[in-house]
């Protein structure tokens, strides 16, 4: 009889954080994974001479050796720091909308702040008042968040009692009057998927905080280095990891858990597991009605599931220069209606009226691909069921359908992209589902309205020894995921008494 | 956070009214149960069971299976890609890919065209003992070797070797099935002329069809041949083109062909970009690959410590798969040619000789992981699997 003292079901960035940080407190742990790799979101895959970043495009928290943010601490504490080669990106982004603005911004509060203000004179003050209330604000975040003062109150945190369940629209539009300057300030919406009118301000302030005083980065080798470095430490610390090794079914008796069967029908026992699968997959799929406590229910009740993301990735045959190219990170907008676009992303068709996000890996860092070549992704989120109701005959003409679509709306800002396209792959939310294991290929858990903040939907175990980590049971992105594993890893060693 | 310091936050009743509302009407996920493995399976199933329909002998040395699906359902697939079919011989489980040689348009079975090769196992496996109603289990169509309408020429050239020819057949029968608007200009290298397969039926449609242009070329020079003899060169690409700059070049085959052909793609001036390889295993022989260590010979034996398994040998020119499936550790495979990682293991000691162009992750490389597939173990080793 196979027993392990912890189960980890997922190896994307929460499974690998929570495995890692266990097998580190001397656990016997066995992580299991689907794939054949490591990372969720967190993986690449080659093509010809690419290899293709699957998800990363901005690392958040990570900070210099010189100013550490926390996720370099928290890499260092899993002893995966060394293994990495983190690079600063030089800007924080750039974002065009065609025939109205083309303005990029770098990580530094006052260049952010002079640019700006040479942009819009008029609203010169509020520019200033905007950066430092997002700072004063994100800094009481922290206390009361963060570090959980106790004597939180709104006398000691003012602009957190005030802020907290703001939407940005609620403050921006407080602040300014001109679109453009709006929008400017809040592209990082795509990040999490709700537009400013229903996206916490707290979520981005805290990109803003993050991105600004931590700068984003990229990782060399992309974000497969992290989660391969991640791993590797596990199996060194003696950790178990199957891969090809999915999960059909976790044992319950009684509201405690007792184990897992796996695809191939083994039977593995444990009294301890942290599911990376999502939580509806978690509790609807592997757990079964039959056992899902009343509070779950009722958590899910309040829950929608994100967009998927809709990505083309490109091989080029030539230097960024020649379609454009000079920020790694761009957003290229049709117009200033966040609404609107949003409404978008309910269909499937790809016109000049949805956001696209482009990534240049290679404007960070000039090996990334074959020299004289470059890569580029282009992502938009849509909802999943576009997708899903495509015939399975007519699946593949579809996809290179609307890539093509995808590309000719990227052209009018990088012209000639076709030209240079050495290899292409294309992902659909169908693909996301296909990798991820998550429903209708959410790639940000479930939607981050206010109400399902975790202020009001904190990661507790509703079953004995079940614990839940990474993107459907809190926060999305890769700083948020990573550190959800360690958190609940704690939080199950506490549990255990350990 | 607790309820006390909730209240106190500005807009609290909203949110909270927000909230028992969406509980009230919220939907509760039980209708997404199995939905992500039903759609998975409608477009790549991880394992399909066939069943051998119908067996046509092509050449003396290759005949075609027809599967046809056990439990009813085949997915889509794109012309050009392949399944990998699961094998147990002699107490062996392992696994080899085939090209679909048939269309996507015929939704009943798939074709798959097997060429003998000498001392091969599967081959011969296939072709000496395989009869109707012999059942099998496989991957779902992969592979990314496929006409992409995006990049790629609406005339493509087409460049088979040998049983490299079944991707182009799919996608020929697709192309006349259709009336697809697209020129081929297929050149089909092989050693004989009774070595052709599907000769007949690509005369037939070239015959038929303006848009399709076949070219069969002939190493061994025959009295009874009239076509192109020797290799694929570029001077008879040229001769044929004429023009090359809007066209796409496929090529499948053996190792040999892509050795010879890519030199003469590269000398017409074919930019990369214009030309798609298909991955076809390992070379026939590992031992005259360039960078093989010389003095590693045939006779030579490897010990390869399984990491919490007992050791086994693994003869030189094997690949580490192989010798793993010999010694029945399984390790699971679909391309078999280096190019999917499907097959990917830990080496934490020891040396193995990996073909130049195996498309391994930067990060794979720095933690000791190799694509098993095409890796040769040239000195003992110790492995994680
Ligand atoms: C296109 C795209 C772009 C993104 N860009 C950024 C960015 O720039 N910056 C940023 O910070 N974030 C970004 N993100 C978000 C970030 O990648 C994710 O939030 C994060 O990686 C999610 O991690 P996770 O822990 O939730 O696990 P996931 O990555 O969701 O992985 C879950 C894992 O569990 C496995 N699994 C599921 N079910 C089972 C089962 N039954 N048995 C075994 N294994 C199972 C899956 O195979 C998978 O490996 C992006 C995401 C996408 C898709
Ligand atoms: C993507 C893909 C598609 C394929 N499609 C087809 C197809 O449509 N029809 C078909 O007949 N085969 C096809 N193959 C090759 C097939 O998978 C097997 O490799 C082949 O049948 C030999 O297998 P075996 O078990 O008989 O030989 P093995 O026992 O594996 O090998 C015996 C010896 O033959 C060499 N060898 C292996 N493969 C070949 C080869 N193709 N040509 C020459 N020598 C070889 C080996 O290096 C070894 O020395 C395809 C391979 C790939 C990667
Ligand atoms: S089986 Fe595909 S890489 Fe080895």
């Amino acid at each position: 009889m196979k027993h392990y003292d912890i189960i980890v079901i997922g190896a994307g960035n929460g499974g690998l954080t929570a495995a890692a940080t266990l097998v580190n407190k001397g656990k016997n742990v066995l992580l299991l994974e689907r794939h054949n790799i490591p990372g969720g979101c967190a993986t690449s895959f080659c093509r010809g001479r690419f290899e293709f970043e699957v998800a990363l495009h901005q690392l958040s928290g990570m900070g210099t050796p010189a100013k550490p943010g926390p996720l370099r601490s928290t890499l260092q504490r899993l002893g995966v720091l060394d293994q990495l080669e983190p690079i600063p990106m030089e800007d924080l982004f750039r974002l065009i909308i065609p025939g109205q603005i083309d303005m990029t911004l770098k990580p530094d509060r006052a260049d952010i702040i002079r640019t700006l203000q040479k942009r819009f004179p008029d609203e010169k003050t509020s520019i200033e008042t905007f950066f430092d209330l997002t700072y004063n604000f994100f800094t009481q975040v922290i206390s009361v968040m963060y570090l959980n003062d106790p004597e939180a109150t709104p006398d000691k945190y003012p602009l957190y009692f005030k802020y907290a369940l703001k939407s940005a629209k609620e403050v921006l539009d407080s602040l300014f009057q001109d679109p453009l300057l709006k929008t400017l300030l809040s592209p990082y919406w795509t990040y999490i998927g709700l537009p400013p009118s229903k996206m916490a301000f707290t979520e981005l302030a805290a990109m803003f905080f993050a991105f600004i005083e931590f700068l984003p980065f990229h990782l060399k080798g992309g974000s497969q280095t992290l989660s391969n470095a991640i791993a590797d430490k596990i199996i060194e610390r003696g950790g178990d990891i199957r891969f090809n090794c999915g999960v059909k079914k976790i044992i319950v008796q009684d509201n405690q858990v007792k184990g897992v069967i796996t695809d191939t029908d083994e039977v593995i026992y444990t009294n301890w597991i942290v599911s990376n699968a999502s939580k509806v997959a978690t509790y609807i799929d592997l757990i079964g009605s039959e056992h899902i406590p009343q509070s779950v229910v009722k958590e899910l009740k309040k829950s929608t599931l994100t967009q998927s993301a809709f990505t083309v990735y490109l091989g080029l045959e030539c230097k960024p220069e020649a379609i454009g190219m000079t920020a790694a990170t761009n957003f290229l907008f049709p117009h200033t209606d966040m609404e609107a676009v949003y409404e978008r992303m309910k269909h499937r068709e790809i016109t000049d009226q949805d956001a696209l996000v482009l990534s240049c890996y290679n404007l960070a860092d000039q090996s990334f691909s074959p020299p004289g070549t470059c890569q580029v992704a282009i992502v938009t989120l849509k909802y999943g069921d576009t997708w899903l109701t495509v015939p399975p005959s007519q699946y593949a003409a579809e996809k290179y359908r609307v890539a093509d679509a995808m590309i000719r709306v990227a052209e009018k800002a990088f012209p000639n992209i076709k030209n240079y396209i050495e290899e292409i792959e294309i992902a659909t939310p169908l693909t996301h589902l296909r990798y991820l294991n998550h429903p209708k290929g959410s790639v940000y858990g479930f939607e981050h309205f206010i109400k399902n903040s975790e202020l009001f939907i904190p990661n507790i175990s509703h079953i004995k020894g079940l614990y839940g980590a990474g993107g459907s049971y809190g926060l999305c992105g890769f700083q948020p995921t990573l550190d959800s594993g360690v958190l609940t890893a704690s939080k199950l060693l506490k549990d255990m008494g350990a | 956070m607790n309820e006390k310091i909730l209240k106190q936050l500005e807009g609290y009743e909203t949110v909270k009214a927000d909230m028992e509302t969406a509980e009230k009407y919220g939907a509760d996920f039980n209708s997404e149960k199995g939905k992500v493995l039903e759609y998975i399976h409608r477009l790549h199933p991880a394992t399909m069971r066939l069943k051998v329909s119908r067996i046509i002998q092509e050449t003396p040395s290759a005949k075609t299976f027809r599967l046809v699906s056990q439990d009813g359902y085949l997915p889509p697939f794109q012309a050009g890609q392949y399944i990998s079919i699961i094998f147990d011989i002699s107490e062996i489980r392992t696994s080899r890919p085939f090209s679909i040689s048939s269309s996507p348009t015929q939704t009943g079975y798939y074709d798959i065209t097997v060429r003998r090769v000498e001392n091969g196992l599967v081959s011969n496996y296939l072709l000496d003992t395989v009869k109707n109603g012999d059942t099998f289990e496989s991957s779902g169509p992969c592979g990314t070797f496929v006409f992409n309408p995006i990049i790629h020429d609406s005339t493509m050239v087409c460049i088979a070797g040998g049983s490299g020819i079944t991707p182009f057949m799919s996608m020929i029968r697709e192309i006349t099935d259709c009336g697809l608007d697209r020129t081929v200009y297929l050149f089909y290298g092989n050693r004989e002329l009774k070595d052709i397969i599907f000769h007949e039926e690509l005369t037939r449609i070239s015959n038929d069809f303006l848009n399709i242009f076949y070219i069969p070329v002939i190493e061994n020079v025959s009295k009874d041949f009239t076509g192109a003899c020797g290799l694929i060169t570029s001077q008879l690409l040229n001769d044929t083109l004429k023009k090359h700059s809007n066209k796409s070049f496929f090529l499948c085959g053996p190792q040999g062909m892509y050795d010879f052909c890519l030199p003469q793609l590269d000398h017409l001036g074919i930019p990369k970009r214009k030309i798609r390889q298909e991955v076809y295993g390992p070379s026939v022989d590992i031992f005259d690959y360039p960078g093989w260590p010389k003095e590693i010979k045939k006779k030579d034996t490897f010990k390869i410590s399984v990491k919490g398994r007992s050791a086994i040998k693994a003869a030189a020119g094997d690949s580490l798969l192989s010798s793993l499936e010999k010694n029945k550790i399984l390790v699971p495979s679909i391309c078999r040619s280096g190019g999917c990682s499907m097959c990917r293991v830990k080496v934490l000691s020891g040396k193995v000789f990996q073909p130049a162009g195996v498309p391994v992750r930067a990060s794979d490389k720095q933690f000791g992981y190799v694509h098993s597939c095409m890796s040769f173990p040239v000195e003992d080793l110790e492995i994680l699997v």
